[in-house]
């Protein structure tokens, strides 16, 4: 559990973050039952700093509530806005407004080809093929991953895989993205290399992990627990709160 | 169709391709080897049922009319159209859509039964086995001008191999329906 | 998975697909149009210089045509010694020109080119609600995608087995390599979904 343990003392100096707009995510009595059993409850929040922390143990609703920001999900109760567009009313307005990244990015991978899966992702947009071949180079290249264009996604590494998931959701030009525990089985070098990408990214990000360290530095932190929200605070405090829950 | 149809679909036709790729056994002095790849199409009907399994094999089809090398042995492209045993290509669509029915009709939503496993065996018998026998026949008979008698018996030397598929592809089936059930139930 | 087109710039190269598909179609038909032997030895004839000169490695351009090649023979010596010897004679030339024009079409025409077609063709489907004809593009790509996963997958549970000391059997391998393969649907489609690649 307690992974933080096994980091190295030694800090790695972090780049600045860049600023950027940020996008307002309302809940209002927003909650979810499924099967007759409440696996969110219903909550009330607002949250528009760019780096949002999303802590707590397995099955606490974390991804439930990383997933109404998406739309991917829709209330049961109540109702969740991205700038005043509902996401279940507004959907079409919304679409592409977020990007996710999930828990196994292999299987977000669609297309063989790496470049080929970003450009499918552009597709429908209004672009020719020219401009979708430029956004994508463009954008593997801010990523500072070039030579990932014409890999095969099977036989990308973990980092990689992240990496390249990362790109075809960037590609679209989202204003917030959701990653689900970004550095899950990465070995120490690509975890750095993820964290790095992440602090260079100018869009608002909400970050769901168990790699507690790769929050520092973060505006605010939710601690999810047993379906309710039990901690909404700077880092240091919601970790301390989520020792006291984790104590077996 | 919803976006899990889709991928569940497309999954299975990369497991149908996935089977191809293991050697294929050929018995002797018979134009048709016998490979894991029909198998795929019993397991299609048995495991997605009639829409989406006939579906999955529709889509491999269309990987070999665009000249993917997906047919078991490395084989694709239009050419493969040209061989008198294309009745057994093309049979796989309704192959794969009857024993899909039936498997639907008559396996899905009981319990693990042996009733369940003998209706999954029929099914996989009827599509995999009796209609796909009859196209192969008669494209035997198109294409090559073969009168039937001898179309029939140049393909019954392969009815053994697949019978055994055929418990192979129900086995299988039930398994995958106790680990992660898919086929819907139609009454 | 690599595709069987050949790069080049002949005159089937630059064809449109359509009008390459068209073509076979019609010999299709016009090869059962006529029984006459002499006629019809010419179609192996020019199927083959236009086979054997599309730029294809000899070894590879036999390679390619053998085991289609293999059945049409195998057949056709079924039919000499069942039917009749002109019977036979006519089958072998007219499925051999098939083979060798069919594939040229597969071997001058891009997967990009083939998929465009189909997305084509499939459009007035779309109306009467059969298929979403961008799925089939999404589709195409997806099985080619996941078919190496599918493989390694087999090798680990090959390796699983081999663990444990259990004996290698059809039905251990096939019925946990279809439950894992099948199981992530839920998450490559919730993916599809996010990323919004069905609302075109």
């Amino acid at each position: 559990m307690f992974r933080l343990l096994f980091y190295p003392a030694t800090r790695y100096k972090r780049p600045e973050l860049l600023r950027g707009q940020s996008v307002d995510i309302r809940f209002e009595a927003a909650g979810v039952d499924f099967g007759g059993r409440t696996v969110l409850e219903p909550l009330t929040l607002s949250l528009s700093q760019r780096r949002i922390g999303v802590i707590g143990l397995n099955g606490s609703g974390k991804s439930t509530f990383a997933r109404l920001i998406t739309g991917l999900l829709n209330p049961t109760r109540g109702a969740v806005a991205l700038d005043g567009l509902d996401t279940v009313k507004d959907a079409g307005a919304l679409s592409g407004r977020t990007g996710y990244i999930f828990q196994n990015p292999a299987n977000q991978i669609i297309m063989p080809v790496v470049a080929e899966d970003m450009e499918f992702g552009l597709k429908g947009r209004g672009m020719d093929k020219a401009a979708r071949a430029a956004a994508v180079s463009r954008t593997l290249e801010s990523l500072g991953v070039s030579h990932l264009a014409s890999r095969r996604a099977h036989e990308l590494s973990g980092g990689e895989l992240q990496l390249a998931a990362l790109a075809a959701v960037l590609v679209t030009g989202p204003d917030t993205i959701i990653l689900d525990e970004p550095t899950n089985q990465l070995d120490l070098k690509n975890r750095r290399v993820v964290e790095q990408t992440m602090a260079g990214l100018s869009q608002q990000l909400v970050v769901i992990s168990h790699d507690l360290p790769l929050l520092d530095g973060f505006d605010r932190v939710l601690l999810f627990h047993e379906g309710r929200l039990a901690a909404d605070a700077p880092p240091a405090e919601a970790i301390a709160r989520y020792m006291e829950i984790a104590s077996p | 169709m919803n976006t899990r149809d889709l991928v569940l679909v497309s999954l299975f036709a990369a497991i149908i391709v996935a089977l191809g790729l293991l050697p294929p056994i050929t018995l002797g002095f018979i134009p048709v080897p016998i490979t894991a790849q029909s198998l795929g199409v019993m397991l299609a009907g048995t495991i997605l049922g009639a829409r989406r399994g006939t579906l999955s094999v529709a889509l491999v089809i269309l990987l070999v009319i665009i000249g993917l090398p997906v047919l078991s042995g490395g084989r694709g492209g239009l050419a493969v159209f040209a061989g008198p045993t294309v009745g057994f290509l093309i049979g796989w669509l309704p192959a794969a859509f009857v024993t899909g029915y039936l498997s639907e009709r008559f396996a899905a939503g009981r319990a693990n039964g042996f009733a369940q496993l003998a209706n999954l065996f029929i099914a996989a018998v009827a599509g995999g086995v009796v209609v796909l026998y009859a196209c192969g026949i008669v494209g035997m008979m198109l294409v090559a001008g073969l009168p039937f008698m001898k179309a029939l018996s140049g393909s019954l030397a392969f009815v053994p191999g697949d019978l055994i598929k055929a418990g192979v592809a129900a086995l299988a089936a039930r398994a995958v329906q106790a680990g992660y059930p898919l086929l819907p139930v139609r009454s | 998975m690599k595709s069987l087109h050949v790069e080049g710039n002949g005159l089937f190269h630059r064809l449109p697909i359509r009008a390459k598909l068209l073509l076979l179609a019609a010999l299709g038909i016009g090869l059962f149009l006529t029984r006459d032997p002499r006629l019809l030895a010419l179609g192996p004839a020019l199927g083959a210089l236009v086979w054997f000169t599309l730029g294809l490695p000899l070894r590879e351009a036999l390679g390619r045509l053998r085991p289609v090649f293999l059945t049409i023979v195998i057949v056709a010596a079924f039919s000499f010694l069942v039917n009749s010897k002109e019977e036979a004679l006519l089958q072998l030339l007219r499925l051999t020109t098939l083979m060798l024009f069919a594939a040229t079409v597969t071997a001058t025409t891009t997967v990009s080119a083939f998929i465009e077609e189909i997305t084509a063709l499939a459009r007035p489907f779309e109306k009467l609600g059969l298929v979403k004809a961008d799925d089939i593009g999404l589709a195409f790509g997806l099985v080619v995608r996941f078919v190496p996963e599918v493989l390694s997958r087999y090798e680990a549970i090959r390796e699983a087995h081999k663990a444990r000391g259990i004996k290698l059997r059809p039905l251990t391998l096939i019925a946990p390599l279809i439950i894992l393969t099948l199981r992530e649907a839920d998450q490559i489609a919730a993916a599809i979904d996010a990323r919004g690649l069905r609302r075109h």
